[in-house]
């Protein structure tokens, strides 16, 4: 680790400071203690003198972006990890927020969540987009890459690894929640009209509804793992949003997240698009 | 998959009004042969299917899906079909790994001048389907016992 965190945090309260008394943001979306000894909890910094609140550890595991949402139409300022502003690119993408509503406070070097497996398979270190980054950028390249999970099973063996896997889920909808993707009006499990899957716990109603979240997840999921880190029932849900995503990048050379002038994956087309699989 | 031999799949068939679904009415009208195992449904446009809508199929018991749209290029639209490709790609390798055998999704182009494609189409798709035996479903108890629990009131 070539920063070190009490200095980040320094220097965010540095940044946080100035950005507010100028009045250059409305708030600061940042991590700070929590209520119980050791908790880090996201905080919402909205005058110069809380600033000393902003801290950064190696507890700071949430992803802040969603926040965003809640604060469209005035200018807000973020504390981002790396995978953040890949978040915050993939919103951009899809125009969900605007670019000048948002400060984007970056953290450089990041070495990864301890609990976190997704982080082992991430290979950017670095923000993707930013305003004013904190410490020293990374240098070397790392070769991360997103592994599949089930590599050699046959296609029954997968679908009874899966159904014994979506058996336990019981559809409290965390992943959903600390999911940056999940950011529609109405999520398709709360619509009854049309009601696309049923709302009680069973095999069948939870592999649907799995499959159908992955749906939603192609081309803007970018693996940060907070799905898997919400789940109390340690579902392995990222094998089906990992092989998305490997395929995406195969066959559309499309990665989510890295470039926000990009459109995202089902936003546009090529004239030469593959078709593999498709009867001719 | 006890009853295979004389298995009748239950086919649900997206077809696009502007191409498919003309081809569907010329292939009757010239009198063409094709199985009667798809249940045809009228949609204006290839990329109006939802993704949702094929996946909700396979939890409501069919045995498999064919979505058929206008080729690419020849859109009533304009680009409706390209959207959809990227779409259908996707759910296609989504199902394949989640280990839904790849027979029970087929996606396909067909202009309204090809029914005689079309009917080979058709053909050839319950054929595949007939191959892989009828869909279990996602919990593995299967349509058939479910249908014959219910209607002796088990």
């Amino acid at each position: 680790m070539g920063n070190n965190y009490s200095e980040i945090s320094k220097k965010i309260q540095e940044t946080g400071r100035k950005l507010l008394s100028e009045g250059k943001v409305e708030r600061i979306i940042g991590f700070g203690r929590g209520e119980f000894t050791g908790q880090i909890t996201p905080i919402f910094v909205t005058e110069s003198e809380r600033a000393e609140e902003l801290l950064f550890t190696p507890e700071c595991d949430m992803m802040l972006a969603k926040y965003l949402l809640d604060y469209k139409g005035s200018k807000t300022g973020i504390v981002a990890k790396p995978c953040d502003t890949r978040a915050i690119t993939v919103y951009l993408a899809e125009e969900l927020i605007k670019r000048e509503e948002v400060y984007i406070i970056g953290i450089n070097d990041c070495e990864g969540l301890e609990e976190n497996d997704a982080c082992d398979e991430c290979g950017v270190r670095n923000p993707v987009v930013a305003d004013e980054e904190i410490g020293k950028p990374r240098s070397e390249d790392v070769d991360a890459e997103i592994e599949d999970d089930l590599e050699g099973m046959s296609s029954e063996e997968r679908f009874e690894y899966f159904q014994k896997e979506f058996a336990r889920c019981i559809r409290c909808y965390a992943c959903r929640e600390a999911c940056f993707v999940c950011a529609c009006d109405e999520c398709f499990v709360d619509s009854n009209q049309p009601q696309w899957v049923g709302n009680s716990i069973g095999k069948r109603d939870n592999f649907t509804f799995h499959l159908m979240r992955v749906m939603h997840m192609a081309g803007r999921c970018i693996n940060c793992g907070a799905c898997e880190q919400a789940c109390p029932e340690g579902i392995n849900m990222r094998a089906l949003t990992k092989h998305l995503y490997r395929v995406a990048k195969e066959v559309y050379q499309f990665e989510p997240g890295l470039d926000p002038e990009e459109k995202t994956l089902f936003a546009t087309y090529k004239l030469n698009d593959s078709e593999q699989g498709f009867l001719d | 998959m006890a009853a295979k031999e004389n298995f009748e799949p239950k086919i649900l068939a997206f077809l696009c009004n502007w191409c498919s679904y003309a081809a569907a009415d010329l292939a009757g009208s010239s009198r063409m042969q094709y199985p009667p195992q798809i249940r045809v449904i009228r949609v204006p446009c290839s990329g109006r299917i939802d993704p949702f809508l094929l996946i909700r199929a396979f939890n409501s018991g069919v045995d498999g899906i064919l979505v058929s749209g206008c080729h690419p290029g020849d859109c009533h639209y304009l680009d409706g079909n390209y959207y959809a490709r990227r779409r259908f790609l996707m759910l296609k390798e989504l199902m394949q790994y989640a280990g839904i055998a790849e027979e029970r999704v087929n996606f396909t182009w067909c202009s309204a001048s090809e029914g005689k494609r079309f009917a080979a189409i058709v053909d050839r798709v319950v054929t595949r389907i007939k191959e892989v035996g009828p869909w279990e479903g996602f919990d593995g108890r299967g349509f058939a016992r479910r249908e014959e629990e219910m209607a002796s009131g088990k």
